[in-house]
């Protein structure tokens, strides 16, 4: 311990410095956590293959109907497995207990985390979206893939408000692997049958208007916007909904310390 | 209260220790609870400026619930807190800028390494450091070999270090200190004791908890003995020995001429705490 601290003096951080500090971080963490991130794009890829060989493919819903498939599964695969893990981890070793003792005001710790989450999801899109012109040979114009980009941020919003809700009100580490694992399931089997009669008119009804199905039916819908209905207008309607009601809960319960 | 005397001026106490009587944090009659277990219960204190003051206690005591009220990591039931002339309830960022915190149990984002730590609290307190000034800030705490390297890579004393480091990096009036050298050999101990007199000595209020009376000795100018989240004694280390030698409790469980940790076991008794 050589020099001497410096005299008492009182620092004013401003929000732009608070926020540009903890993206950095965050984005830091996320991409030296690159192998992890790569490997939730393998199942959507995996997905979009696999259904652009399904024998019963025209029931699903077609070649753009099974890129958003790919995409919801991805998003949901990154919001509810990933970033909940990785939350829960860090609430556990008390990363969010030492910086809600800085000035930073607490929502921009979560804003920080879910924007680098939605830049994951971005890039993840991409990769679907290249491998959908090689597989399903799905090409669309720039303002479409740029309006698909939109909805894929709007998309995220509604698995991260689930994650969030999730990660929020569970404190338990391996409660919140468990309970996403099995809730991981059902919200992307419903998006995979959002447009499917296979399991009946009622089964396809509920379906839809899941998350997952509501995600599904947006996408689809960004990807062929001169097919942009009053069912994708309520798909976004619900999407904002779920993302709103999900992510409200997870922010309003949240629970920074496992104590 | 136990506070201290009202008067103007500066005081020398027995380790040497110079402290004004301006009040750098001001607890009053502060009550937490978890449910229906009361954790605080009443605790009024003040700390001067260029006070280490010391806060003892056994486990459950309170002492880290005390803490966290003053951090802003619980919400009391009641009581005032102010930090300088800031009521961390009406501004809390304000409030925060104003103290340094090292929590009893710290760590960090796993994935960053000891640089990017430092650079994302400095960020986080307003603080603009370069790469080189950052690295400077490293060696002066004996970790510039460590700048690469992951925070659960470090030893227990040189994680300490760190983490005193981000919570002095703003140079904060008041540094919050939750059992600093817990854990810590006699040689990581004594570093620290020496850097948390440096800080004192550049004009810094502190607050620690601690469950060693060698520390409360070598470095409080006060201390406060704490049990069943009432504040049951305070005074400098000389004058509880002074206060309490010849309490009949204290008497019991001495062996030999008294010493604070009589004071300490005889005041809050011998039964396990958990």
């Amino acid at each position: 311990m050589s020099s001497q601290p410096s005299a008492p003096s009182i620092h004013s951080p401003t929000l732009s410095g608070i926020l540009k500090a903890l993206l950095g971080a965050d984005l830091t963490v996320q991409l030296r956590n690159g192998r992890a991130l790569l490997l939730t794009f393998f199942p959507p890829l995996a997905v979009l293959y696999g259904l652009s060989t399904a024998k019963r493919r025209a029931q699903l819903g077609g070649p753009i109907v099974n890129v958003a498939l790919a995409l919801t599964l991805g998003i949901a695969l990154i919001a509810i497995l990933g970033y909940t893990a990785s939350v829960a981890r860090d609430r556990e070793l008390g990363v969010f207990q030492r910086l809600r003792v800085t000035p930073a005001p607490t929502w921009t710790i979560m804003v920080s985390r879910l924007a680098v989450q939605i830049l994951s999801m971005l890039a993840m899109s991409v990769v679907v979206f290249v491998a959908a012109a090689v597989v399903e040979n799905v090409r669309l114009d720039p303002a479409t893939y740029l309006l698909a980009l939109a909805m894929v941020i709007f998309s995220s919003a509604v698995f991260l408000g689930v994650g969030q809700a999730l990660v929020g009100l569970i404190k338990s580490v391996d409660t919140v692997n468990a309970v996403g694992r099995l809730s991981f399931l059902p919200l992307v089997a419903l998006g995979l049958f959002a447009h499917s009669t296979i399991f009946g008119t009622t089964f396809e009804t509920i379906a839809r208007w899941s998350p997952g199905g509501a995600v599904a039916t947006l996408l689809s819908g960004a990807m062929q916007p001169a097919a942009w209905s009053a069912d994708t207008w309520w798909a976004f309607l619900a999407s904002v909904l779920y993302a709103i009601v999900f992510a409200g809960i997870g922010i309003r319960w949240f629970q920074w310390s496992t104590r | 209260m136990a506070g201290p005397a009202h008067n103007c001026g500066f005081k020398v106490s027995a380790t040497g220790q110079t402290a004004t009587n301006r009040v750098a944090l001001q607890v009053e009659d502060l009550h937490v609870s978890y449910g229906s277990r009361r954790a605080v219960d009443g605790v009024s204190l003040e700390i001067n400026e260029g006070e280490i003051f010391g806060l003892l206690g056994p486990n459950g005591a309170g002492k880290t619930s005390t803490l966290s009220a003053i951090e802003g990591l619980l919400r009391p039931d009641s009581g005032s807190i102010r930090v300088g002339d800031v009521d961390p309830r009406v501004n809390p960022a304000a409030a925060r800028a104003r103290m340094g915190v090292q929590l009893q149990s710290t760590s960090f984002q796993s994935n960053l390494t000891i640089r990017e730590i430092v650079r994302l609290f400095a960020g986080l307190y307003g603080v603009a450091l370069t790469r080189s000034g950052i690295d400077d800030l490293l060696a002066d705490v004996h970790l510039g070999e460590e700048a690469s390297k992951r925070f659960s890579q470090l030893s227990g004393g040189q994680q300490k270090r760190v983490s005193l480091l981000i919570a002095t990096i703003h140079s904060p009036p008041l540094v919050l200190l939750d059992e600093p050298t817990a854990g810590l050999d006699p040689q990581a101990r004594r570093q620290l004791w020496d850097r948390i007199e440096r800080l004192r000595d550049a004009g810094r209020s502190i607050l620690l908890t601690t469950h060693s009376m060698e520390e409360a000795q070598a470095v409080c100018r006060r201390v406060a003995i704490i049990d069943n989240g009432k504040l049951v004694t305070v005074d400098t280390p000389a004058g509880l020995i002074e206060k309490h030698k010849d309490d009949p409790r204290v008497r019991k469980v001495a062996h030999g001429e008294v010493t604070l940790e009589d004071v300490f076991i005889g005041l809050t008794g011998s039964e396990l705490r958990d």
